[in-house]
C-alpha cells in the first residue's frame, strides 16, 4: 500500500467489499422474527404496569431497567434492536424520555407507541428541574395511574384485538388494586397533621404525590441528577428547613446522598431512607413492582416523619 | 609505569544499546594526574563510555576498575539537561556537594563559601540568585563547571564540555582543566575539535566503538589511525554478525 | 463598609457547611498546589484529567466485589490510578518513551477496561457520580482525609526536595552521584495519585483537577524558582477557592465550576498581566534598554 498513490488502496474491489460489509447491518434488520411478540417499555414502573395488564402470553421487557436512571440512560444497539422486534412500544412520554425519539428512528421500529401520560394535563415542572415545561412523573399520583391503565389498556386492546378481553378483565382487577391502595394511603397520611407534612427528597420527582395527597416536598437540587447545586441554594435549603421545622430527609437512589447528609446533619433534621421515584428497585427489594414502590415510598414517608 | 600511576583500568567493556556495541571490548588505563582527551566519529560510543566510568549508566559488561575512595565528578552532556526547569545558579552549582550532604543534608557557612568561590573562579560572581534557563549557554556551561569543581573530585569527566560555546569561555573554562592538572587530578574530556586536544591534552583515546589508539597524544593523532577511525560506519548495522570474541 | 465585610465574612459564619469548604478548598490548595507546580514544570500537566479516568476500573472492581459500598470503590480507585501512574513512571525510566505519551498509554488501557467491567455489572448506575463528591458536602472523615494528605504532601516534598530539582533538572548527574533518581520519581507519583483521588472523593473531578492545574499555570507569570512558584500557586487557590465560594453562595452559580473559573481568571489574568513574560505587560512597557 503506497501513501504516494491512496488510489491503488481505494481500487473497485476493495470499495465493493466495504460496501458488502456496510450492507450487512441493513440486512439483518430486514429478517422478521418468528418468536412471541414483545412489548418494550421505556423504563422499569411502566414495564410493570404493562406487565399486570398485559396478556400472559406477551413478554414485557424495559428498556431503563430497575435502580438505572432514565435521565442519563445511553442507548446501545441492542436496546435497538430489541425496539426492532418489538410488537408495541410504551412511553411515558411528557419529555420523560429526551432519547426515545431517536432510537425509536434508528431502530426501524414502524409500530404503534402508546403515549401512556396522554390525555393528563400536566404540573408544571418550574425552572429548578432539568425538564423544561411538564413535569413527566405523573405515576406518583395513583388517580392519574388510573389513566396511565387505561392508556395501557386501550392501546394493547387494538393492538390485539383477539386479547381484548384478557386486557379488559386484568385492567379492572389492577384498578380495584389501585383504588385499594390510593385508600390506604390516604389513611395513613391523615393520621399527620397536615402542617407537618413537610419533608426534602433529593430528586424533585414528588410533585404530583405532593398535590395527590398533600405533603409539601422540597427538593435541593433540580430533576436533572448532573446539576450542581450552588453554595446559595444549600444554604437557603437549610435556613428553610429550620425555620419550617422540617423533620425529614429522604435520600433517592439515583443522587448524591453526601450532601443530603450534609444539610440534615445541619439543619438538625433526619435521613430517612430511600424514596424510589423514576424506577423500581431490583428483584427482590423493597420496590420490586408499581404498587410495592407506592406503598413503600408512603411508609417511608410516614416513618420518618412520625418518629 | 606502576598500577598507582593508573587512575582508572579498563578491562574488557563494552557497552550496549539495544543489543548493537557503543563501546566494544575496551581495554586499557586512563594515566592519573594526567589530561586523557577521548576522541572519535559520532556515535563512536564516546559518551557511552564516560557515563559507564561516570556511573550514569549501569549496564555494561567487563570491568572498570578504581581506587574505591575515588571521588568521580561527572559532568554530562548539555543536551541531556532540562535547562527549563527552574534552578537557581547558586543551587545548580551546590549539587556539587551531594557526597557530603546527600538528599537531605543542610548547607553550613563553610559549604556556601565554597559555592561562592567557586563561582568567581569561573567568572560568575554575583550570579547566584540568577535561573540556569536565563544564562546564555556559555555562562551555563561555566555554572556547571562551578559544580566540578565543588565537587573536588580526583578523576574528573567531561562530556563534551564545550559544544557550541563561545572562544572566550572555552579559553576560560580550559585553564580550569590546566589548574585541576597542576592539582594532580585526572582529568577524561570528550572533545571533538582536534587541534585544542593537539594544544592541551598530552594523552588521546581515539575511539571508535572500538579503540583504535591509546597514548600519548601525538603518536595517537596520526593520519592513519585518523584514517581507520573514520572507516568506521556511523549507523547500526542490523544485519551484522553476532559478537565472538570471549570475554 | 460593614456590609461589604457582612458579605464577605457572614456566609461563612453562619453555616458550617460553607466553613468546610472553605477549610477543604484552601487544604486542597495546599497540598496539590506544590504538586501542580511540578507537573507544570515536568510536562505533565494533563496527567490530572488522565487519572480521573484512571480510577474508573479499580471502583468498578470494587463495585463488582463489594456492591455500592463507598470504601471499596475508594480503595479500589487509588489502587488503580496508582497502578497506572506507576506503570507509566516504569515505562518512561526505562524506555525513551517520555511521561505524557506513557501517562496517556495506560490511562487510556484503564478507561477502556473501567468501562468494560462497568457493563458486566448490568447495572447502569453512574458510578463515577458516586464516586466524586461535591465542596459543599465534605465530612468530617472528607477534611480529615484531605488535611492528612496535604500535611504528607508538603512534608514529604520539603524531605525530597533536592533529589527531585536535580532529578528534573540533571537526572545523569544524580545517577553519577548515586541519588535515588527512581525512589523519587516514585514518591511524586504516588503523592500525586494521594493527592487528586482524596481530592476526587471529596470536591469530584472538576476541582481537585482544576485547583491542581490552574494555579500551578498561572503562578509561572509571577515568579520562577519552584518553592516561590508553589506559594504563589497556593495563594491563587486560597484566593480563588474564597473568592468561589462567596460568588457560588451572592450570585446562586454551582460552587466547583465556580471556583474553577475564578482561578481561570486569576490565569487569564496573569497571562496578560503577570510581572513576568505577562502579554500584555510586554506591550505597555515602554521599549527603554540599559546600557549594559
Amino acid at each position: 500500500m503506497s501513501l504516494i498513490e491512496p488510489m491503488t488502496f481505494m481500487n473497485r474491489r476493495n470499495l465493493i467489499r466495504a460496501a458488502a460489509l456496510a450492507a450487512l447491518p441493513l440486512s439483518a434488520q430486514t429478517q422478521t422474527t418468528a418468536a412471541a411478540p414483545q412489548i418494550v417499555a421505556s423504563f422499569s414502573i411502566l414495564a410493570d404496569m404493562v406487565r399486570e395488564i398485559a396478556p400472559a402470553a406477551l413478554l414485557v421487557t424495559s428498556l431503563v431497567g430497575p435502580d438505572a436512571d432514565a435521565h442519563v440512560f445511553e442507548p446501545t444497539p441492542a436496546h435497538g434492536k430489541r425496539l426492532a422486534q418489538a410488537g408495541l412500544v410504551v412511553v411515558n412520554g411528557l419529555g420523560f424520555e429526551g432519547w426515545i425519539d431517536r432510537l425509536v428512528k434508528v431502530s426501524g421500529y414502524a409500530g404503534p407507541v402508546i403515549v401512556s401520560s396522554r390525555g393528563i394535563t400536566p404540573r408544571d415542572a418550574g425552572k429548578s428541574h432539568g425538564h423544561r415545561g411538564a413535569d413527566p412523573h405523573a405515576w406518583q399520583d395513583l388517580a392519574l395511574a388510573r389513566r396511565y391503565v387505561a392508556n395501557l389498556r386501550d392501546g394493547m386492546a387494538e393492538r390485539w384485538p383477539q386479547h381484548q378481553a384478557e386486557v379488559k378483565q386484568r385492567s379492572a382487577a389492577y384498578l380495584e388494586r389501585m383504588a385499594g391502595l390510593d385508600r390506604q394511603v390516604r389513611a395513613l397520611l391523615e393520621a399527620i397533621p397536615r402542617a407537618q407534612r413537610r419533608v426534602i427528597a433529593s430528586h424533585d420527582a414528588f410533585g404530583y404525590y405532593g398535590a395527590a395527597y398533600g405533603v409539601d416536598f422540597l427538593a435541593p437540587q433540580g430533576w436533572n441528577t448532573h446539576s450542581e447545586p450552588s453554595a446559595a441554594a444549600v444554604a437557603r435549603l437549610i435556613r428553610q428547613i429550620k425555620q419550617d421545622g422540617v423533620r425529614a430527609l429522604f435520600v433517592e437512589n439515583i443522587s448524591d446522598p453526601r450532601l443530603i447528609q450534609r444539610i440534615a446533619q445541619e439543619a438538625g433534621a433526619r435521613v430517612g431512607g430511600t424514596l424510589y421515584s423514576d424506577a423500581l428497585s431490583a428483584a427482590g427489594g423493597p420496590a420490586d413492582t408499581y404498587l410495592k414502590l407506592f406503598e413503600h415510598n408512603t411508609r417511608t414517608l410516614v416513618a420518618g416523619l412520625t418518629a | 609505569m606502576t598500577a598507582a600511576a593508573h587512575a582508572v583500568r579498563l578491562h574488557d567493556v563494552t557497552v550496549a544499546y539495544r543489543g548493537h556495541p557503543a563501546v566494544h571490548h575496551l581495554s586499557g588505563a586512563f594515566v592519573a594526574g594526567a589530561m586523557t582527551a577521548v576522541v572519535g566519529p559520532n556515535g563512536a560510543g564516546k559518551s557511552s563510555l564516560l557515563g559507564a566510568l561516570g556511573g550514569a549508566l549501569r549496564g555494561f559488561e567487563g570491568r572498570i576498575e578504581h581506587d574505591s575512595t575515588l571521588r568521580i565528578a561527572y559532568l554530562p552532556q548539555a543536551s541531556s539537561l532540562d535547562r527549563s526547569f527552574p534552578v537557581r545558579v547558586f543551587e545548580a552549582v551546590a549539587m556539587g556537594l551531594w557526597a557530603r550532604i546527600g538528599h537531605f543534608g543542610a548547607l553550613r557557612r563553610v559549604d556556601r563559601t565554597c559555592v561562592e568561590r567557586a563561582l568567581a573562579a569561573v567568572g560568575l560572581s554575583g550570579f547566584g540568585q540568577r535561573l540556569l534557563g536565563e544564562l546564555s549557554a556559555g555562562q551555563a556551561q561555566r555554572v556547571l563547571f562551578a559544580r566540578v569543581l565543588v565537587q573536588d573530585a580526583e578523576l574528573i569527566l567531561l562530556d563534551e564540555p564545550f559544544n557550541a560555546i563561545d572562544a572566550r569561555t572555552t579559553a576560560d573554562l580550559l585553564s580550569l582543566l590546566h589548574r585541576w592538572k597542576n592539582e594532580a587530578r585526572t582529568v577524561i574530556a570528550v572533545l571533538h575539535d582536534l587541534d585544542q586536544v593537539r594544544a592541551n591534552f598530552e594523552h588521546t583515546l581515539l575511539l571508535a566503538r572500538e579503540p583504535v589508539a591509546w597514548g600519548p597524544t601525538a603518536q595517537v593523532l596520526d593520519a592513519a589511525h585518523l584514517f581507520k577511525a573514520r572507516q568506521m560506519a556511523e549507523a547500526w548495522d542490523d544485519a551484522a554478525a553476532r559478537c565472538e570474541r570471549a570475554a | 463598609m460593614s456590609s461589604v465585610l457582612q458579605a464577605v465574612v457572614g456566609p461563612f459564619v453562619e453555616f458550617p457547611f460553607m466553613r468546610r469548604a472553605l477549610v477543604a478548598t484552601w487544604a486542597l490548595s495546599l497540598g496539590s498546589a506544590p504538586i501542580g507546580c511540578l507537573l507544570v514544570l515536568r510536562r505533565m500537566s494533563l496527567v490530572g484529567d488522565a487519572m480521573a479516568h484512571a480510577v474508573l476500573p479499580g471502583a468498578a472492581a470494587g463495585f463488582l466485589l463489594a456492591g455500592l459500598s463507598l470504601p471499596a470503590m475508594s480503595l479500589g480507585g487509588f489502587v488503580a490510578a496508582l497502578a497506572v501512574a506507576l506503570a507509566a513512571g516504569f515505562v518512561t525510566r526505562n524506555t525513551p518513551q517520555r511521561e505524557d505519551a506513557s501517562f496517556a498509554a495506560f490511562y487510556l488501557i484503564a478507561l477502556a477496561l473501567g468501562v468494560l467491567l462497568v457493563s458486566l455489572r448490568g447495572s447502569q448506575m453512574d458510578l463515577m457520580h458516586m464516586l466524586f463528591g461535591s465542596v459543599l458536602a465534605v465530612d468530617d472523615a472528607a477534611l480529615l482525609q484531605i488535611a492528612v494528605v496535604a500535611s504528607v504532601t508538603l512534608w514529604t516534598l520539603a524531605l525530597i526536595y533536592r533529589p527531585l530539582v536535580l532529578e528534573s533538572f540533571d537526572p545523569g548527574f544524580l545517577r553519577s552521584v548515586g541519588g535515588r533518581g527512581a525512589a523519587v520519581h516514585i514518591a511524586l507519583l504516588v503523592l500525586l495519585v494521594a493527592n487528586l483521588v482524596s481530592a476526587f472523593q471529596a470536591l469530584g473531578t472538576l476541582m481537585a483537577v482544576g485547583l491542581m492545574m490552574l494555579p500551578a499555570t498561572a503562578a509561572r507569570f509571577w515568579v520562577a524558582g519552584l518553592p516561590a512558584m508553589a506559594a504563589v500557586a497556593v495563594a491563587i487557590g486560597v484566593a480563588s477557592g474564597t473568592l468561589g465560594l462567596l460568588l457560588s453562595y451572592h450570585a446562586e452559580l454551582p460552587s466547583g465550576p465556580c471556583i474553577v473559573l475564578v482561578c481561570g481568571a486569576a490565569y487569564v489574568l496573569s497571562v496578560l498581566f503577570g510581572a513576568r513574560d505577562g502579554v500584555l505587560l510586554r506591550q505597555l512597557r515602554k521599549p527603554v534598554h540599559l546600557t549594559r
